[in-house]
C-alpha cells in the first residue's frame, strides 16, 4: 500500500537497499570466469573438481565455469567482449589466435609463465600458440594429430586384415566395405566424412594432403599452397571415393562410426571417450588406429595437428590471478606428478597433453592401442598453420571440398577458386597489419 | 488526458490539467510513455544507425569502435561484385521466398476455402493445420532432418516402398533448397490459412446469395466475389510472408547450415557467418542494408500492385 501511495519514495528506498546489498557483497574476493567448450556432463564434473581444488588451495578466489558448444565458442568470445562481459580465462582453438592478438583481446603472459612454457613444452607446440613474431600467448593444452581410425570387424568382414597404407588400398577397402540395399539405402559405408563442419572436412583433407607430399600454406604463410598438384590429387581422391561409393557425404562419420556403420574415418584422439561409450563398436577389440595412407605423390605417412590454449583476456581486472590459476592447472603439483589439466585431457578426453611432465606422468594412460598411435603421430604431424583470417579460409575450403563431393565442380576449379580467395584474404590481413 | 483536437494548428497540445492529482497522473503517463520511446531509440533506431556506420568500416567486433578503419563503400562493392557466396545466397533467398510465398498463398487459400465449407471435423482440421505454427522452429527443423534423412528417413521409406528411387533431400545440392521450402510451408501454412479464413468469413453471405439468384456458378462466385474481396488479405499475406521469407535463418541454420556447398545458403545465414565466424561486422552490416533495400523495394512494389488492384476492384 505504501508503494502505491508514495511510489517515488518507494523506488528510492529499493534503490538504496540494492546499493547496500551490493556493497555488502563487495568483499576482497576475486571472481574469475573461465570459458571453455568442454560441456558434457562428465567433462563439467571433471573441470569442477579442478576448480574446487584450486579454490580450496586459494581462499578468496572464486572460479566460475562457463561452457558453450565449440560451434558457438568464437561467437561467445566476440559477443562477450563487445558487450563488456568477457571471461577472464579463455580456452580456445589456436587458429583464432592471430585474429584475437591483432584485436588486442589477449593479455601477454607473465615472464614466469613464458619461461615455464618454454622449458616444459616441445618447440612445435610452442609455435602453435605463438604469433609469427615468436610471442607466446598462452598455455597450450591438447595436441590433436589426425589418424585413420577404423573398424576392425568391418574390415575383416570385407576381407581385409590390415588397414590401408596407400590411397589405392583406401579406395579399394572403402568400396569393399560399403553396402547398399535394394532400395539404395547405405547400410554400411567405407570411409566416413563429416560434411557441414569445417574442421571435420578440412583437417582430414589436410592430413591426406600432407601424406601426399603437399602443403596447406607457404612456409611464410603468405599464399595458399593447397591448390598444388598434390592438393588436386587429394581432392580427386574424394571425388573418386564418392564415385565408387566408398564414401558418401550424407552419412556422418562422426555419428555413424561409433554406431558401427562406418568402416574408416580420419579423426583426432579426443574421440576416445565417445568410442569407449559407443554401443555399436567395441573399443578394445574393434577400434583400430593407423597412419594416414600415403598418396601417389607422397613418400611417407604424414598428418596435421591442431592445438588449443588457455589465455587471459586483456580486459580482465584480475590478470595476475588468472595467470596464476592457469599456471596452477597446468603445472605439475609434485615431482613426477602430472598437472590437473593433463589428467583431465588424458583421462577424460583421451587427448594428448602439451606439457612434458604430463606426457611422462600419464604415459601409462596414453599407452592404450588408441592414444599411443596418436602420440607417435604427434612427433611428425604438421602443426596447423595459424594465420589471421585462417577461419575464413578454412570455411571456404570446406565448402569447395563439399562441392567436389557433390559433383558440382572439379578439383582443379574448386582449389583454384579457394586459393584465389585465400590469397586475397592473406593480402588483406597483411595490409591491415601494416595500417 | 484529453487532446485538444479542435485546434488543428496545435492538435498535439494536451490540455494541462489544473488539479495536482491530475497533473501527477499525467506525469506518470508521460513517464510510462517515455520508457518505450527510449527503448525504441536505444534498441532499434540506435543499432540501425550504428550498423549503417559500421557498414562503412572494417570492424572485427573485438577492436575498439573508435579504431575501426574507414572503408567507405568498399564493403558494398565487394558484396555486389566479388562475393560469390553472397550472390549465391541472394539467389537462394529469392527462390526460397518465391517458392514459399507462392505455396503459402495458393495452398493457404485453398485449404481456407475447404475449411470454410461445411466439412466434417472442421475444427479438428483447423487445429491440426495450426499446430506447426506454435511448434518451436528449431524442434521442427531437427524433426525434419530425421524425416528427410537419405538412408533412414520416413519419407524415403515411403518412397521406396512405392517403388520410387530413394532421394537425398537435404544432403543434395539439387534438392536441399526445395526441401527447406517444403518444411517452411508446412510450418507456416496454418497461420496463412487462419488469415484467409478470417477474410473469407468477412465476406457477406448476401453477395453469394445475389450471385446465385443471378445464376452464377461456384467458379464464378470465387472469381468475381471471393477473390476480389480477399485482395486486402492477399496483400497482407504476400507482403508479410515475403518479408519473413527473405529473412529466413533459424530453419536453415538448424537443418543444413547452408550446406551442401552453399546450396542452401541464405542471406541472413551468410550475414551471421560473416559477422561472427569471420569477424567481418562491416561487411555483414552492409549485407543487412542491401537486404533491407531489397525488402523495402519488393514490399513497395507488392503494395502498389496489390493495393491498386484491390481498390480498382
Amino acid at each position: 500500500m505504501f508503494c502505491l501511495r508514495k511510489p517515488l519514495v518507494c523506488l528510492l528506498l529499493i534503490s538504496l537497499l540494492c546499493g547496500l546489498a551490493g556493497a555488502g557483497l563487495a568483499q576482497d574476493d576475486i571472481t574469475l570466469t573461465m570459458l571453455t567448450h568442454w560441456g558434457t556432463e562428465d567433462q563439467l564434473a571433471a573441470q569442477q573438481v579442478i576448480i574446487d581444488a584450486y579454490m580450496e588451495a586459494n581462499p578468496g578466489v572464486n572460479i566460475e565455469l562457463v561452457t558453450v558448444d565449440f560451434g558457438e565458442l568464437r561467437t561467445k568470445i566476440i559477443t562477450g567482449r563487445t558487450a563488456g562481459i568477457s571471461a577472464d580465462v579463455y580456452h580456445f582453438y589456436h587458429l583464432w589466435l592471430p585474429d584475437f592478438v591483432n584485436a588486442g583481446v589477449l593479455a601477454e603472459p607473465t615472464q614466469d609463465d613464458l619461461s615455464y612454457i618454454d622449458e616444459n613444452v616441445a618447440q612445435g607446440t610452442i609455435d602453435a600458440v605463438s604469433t609469427s613474431d615468436g610471442q607466446i600467448w598462452g598455455y597450450p593444452t591438447e595436441v590433436n594429430p589426425y589418424l585413420l581410425v577404423y573398424n576392425k570387424r568391418l574390415l575383416a568382414e570385407a576381407g581385409y586384415d590390415a588397414p590401408p597404407s596407400t590411397w589405392d588400398e583406401l579406395k579399394e577397402i572403402a568400396e569393399a566395405i560399403t553396402q547398399v540395399d535394394d532400395t539404395g539405402a547405405i547400410s554400411q559405408l567405407g570411409l566416413g566424412v563429416m560434411a557441414g563442419w569445417d574442421s571435420g572436412i578440412v583437417h582430414p583433407f589436410s592430413a591426406l594432403l600432407f601424406s601426399n607430399g603437399g602443403s596447406y600454406l607457404s612456409e611464410d604463410r603468405s599464399v595458399a599452397e593447397f591448390n598444388s598438384p598434390q592438393g588436386i590429387e587429394t581432392l580427386q581422391l574424394y571425388a573418386d571415393l564418392v564415385a565408387s561409393g566408398g564414401t558418401d557425404p550424407s552419412i556422418s562419420g562422426l555419428g555413424d562410426f561409433p554406431s558401427g556403420a562406418v568402416g574408416m574415418v580420419i579423426m583426432a584422439p579426443w574421440w576416445r571417450a565417445t568410442l569407449r561409450a559407443a554401443e555399436g563398436i567395441d573399443f578394445d577389440t574393434e577400434v583400430g588406429v593407423a597412419e594416414i595412407p600415403v598418396g601417389p605423390s607422397g613418400d611417407a605417412p604424414s598428418s596435421i595437428a591442431y592445438t588449443w590454449l588457455f589465455a587471459v583476456d586483456s580486459n580482465s581486472p584480475n590478470k595476475a590471478a588468472a595467470w596464476d590459476f592457469i599456471h596452477w592447472m597446468n603445472a605439475e603439483h609434485e615431482e613426477g606428478q602430472g598437472s590437473a589439466i593433463g589428467d583431465f585431457l588424458v583421462n577424460a578426453l583421451g587427448a594428448i597433453p602439451s606439457f612434458d611432465h604430463d606426457q611422462a606422468a600419464y604415459a601409462d594412460s596414453m599407452s592404450d592401442h588408441y592414444v599411443s598411435a596418436f602420440v607417435a603421430a604427434s612427433a611428425y604431424a604438421h602443426p596447423e598453420q595459424i594465420v589471421a583470417g585462417g577461419q575464413e579460409i578454412k570455411t571456404l575450403l570446406q565448402v569447395e571440398i563439399e562441392a567436389v563431393m557433390a559433383g558440382m565442380t572439379t578439383p582443379e576449379e574448386a582449389l583454384a577458386s579457394v586459393a584465389a580467395q585465400a590469397d586475397a584474404i592473406l593480402e588483406e590481413q597483411r595490409m591491415m597489419a601494416e595500417e | 488526458m484529453k487532446l485538444n483536437l479542435s485546434a488543428k494548428s496545435a492538435w498535439w497540445t494536451p490540455d494541462i490539467p489544473k488539479s495536482p492529482l491530475m497533473r501527477r497522473r499525467m506525469l506518470w503517463a508521460y513517464a510510462f510513455i517515455s520508457l518505450p520511446i527510449l527503448a525504441l531509440l536505444v534498441f532499434l533506431l540506435g543499432p540501425i544507425l550504428f550498423s549503417g556506420w559500421v557498414s562503412l568500416h572494417r570492424w572485427d567486433m573485438l577492436s575498439p569502435v573508435g579504431e575501426m578503419p574507414w572503408r567507405g563503400l568498399s564493403n558494398y562493392v565487394f558484396l555486389l561484385t566479388k562475393d560469390s557466396v553472397f550472390g549465391k545466397a541472394l539467389g537462394n533467398t529469392f527462390l526460397f521466398a518465391i517458392g514459399g510465398v507462392g505455396a503459402n498463398t495458393i495452398l493457404g487459400l485453398g485449404f481456407a476455402l475447404l475449411l470454410n465449407s461445411p466439412i466434417r471435423g472442421r475444427r479438428v482440421w483447423r487445429v491440426l493445420y495450426f499446430m506447426p505454427v506454435i511448434t518451436a522452429p528449431l524442434a521442427l527443423a531437427v524433426m525434419f532432418s530425421f524425416i528427410f534423412d537419405r538412408n533412414f528417413g520416413v519419407v524415403n521409406s515411403v518412397i521406396t516402398s512405392l517403388g520410387l528411387p530413394r532421394q537425398p533431400f537435404l544432403s543434395a545440392p539439387s534438392q536441399s533448397l526445395l526441401t527447406l521450402i517444403f518444411i517452411a510451408v508446412y510450418q507456416y501454412i496454418g497461420y496463412y490459412i487462419v488469415i484467409f479464413l478470417a477474410g473469407l468469413q468477412g465476406i457477406p453471405q448476401d453477395y453469394y446469395d445475389a450471385a446465385q439468384v443471378d445464376g452464377a456458378g461456384r467458379r464464378q462466385e470465387f472469381r468475381f466475389i471471393t477473390l476480389p474481396l480477399l485482395k486486402p488479405v492477399m496483400l497482407f499475406v504476400v507482403v508479410t510472408n515475403t518479408i519473413g521469407a527473405l529473412q529466413v535463418f533459424d530453419l536453415v541454420f538448424a537443418t543444413t547450415g547452408g550446406a551442401p556447398a552453399n546450396s542452401s545458403m541464405t542471406v541472413v545465414l551468410h550475414m551471421y557467418n560473416t559477422a561472427f565466424k569471420f569477424s567481418r561486422m562491416g561487411r555483414a552490416s552492409a549485407m543487412a542494408f542491401i537486404l533491407f533495400g531489397i525488402i523495402l523495394l519488393i514490399t513497395v512494389i507488392q503494395v502498389r500492385l496489390l493495393r491498386d488492384r484491390a481498390y480498382q476492384d
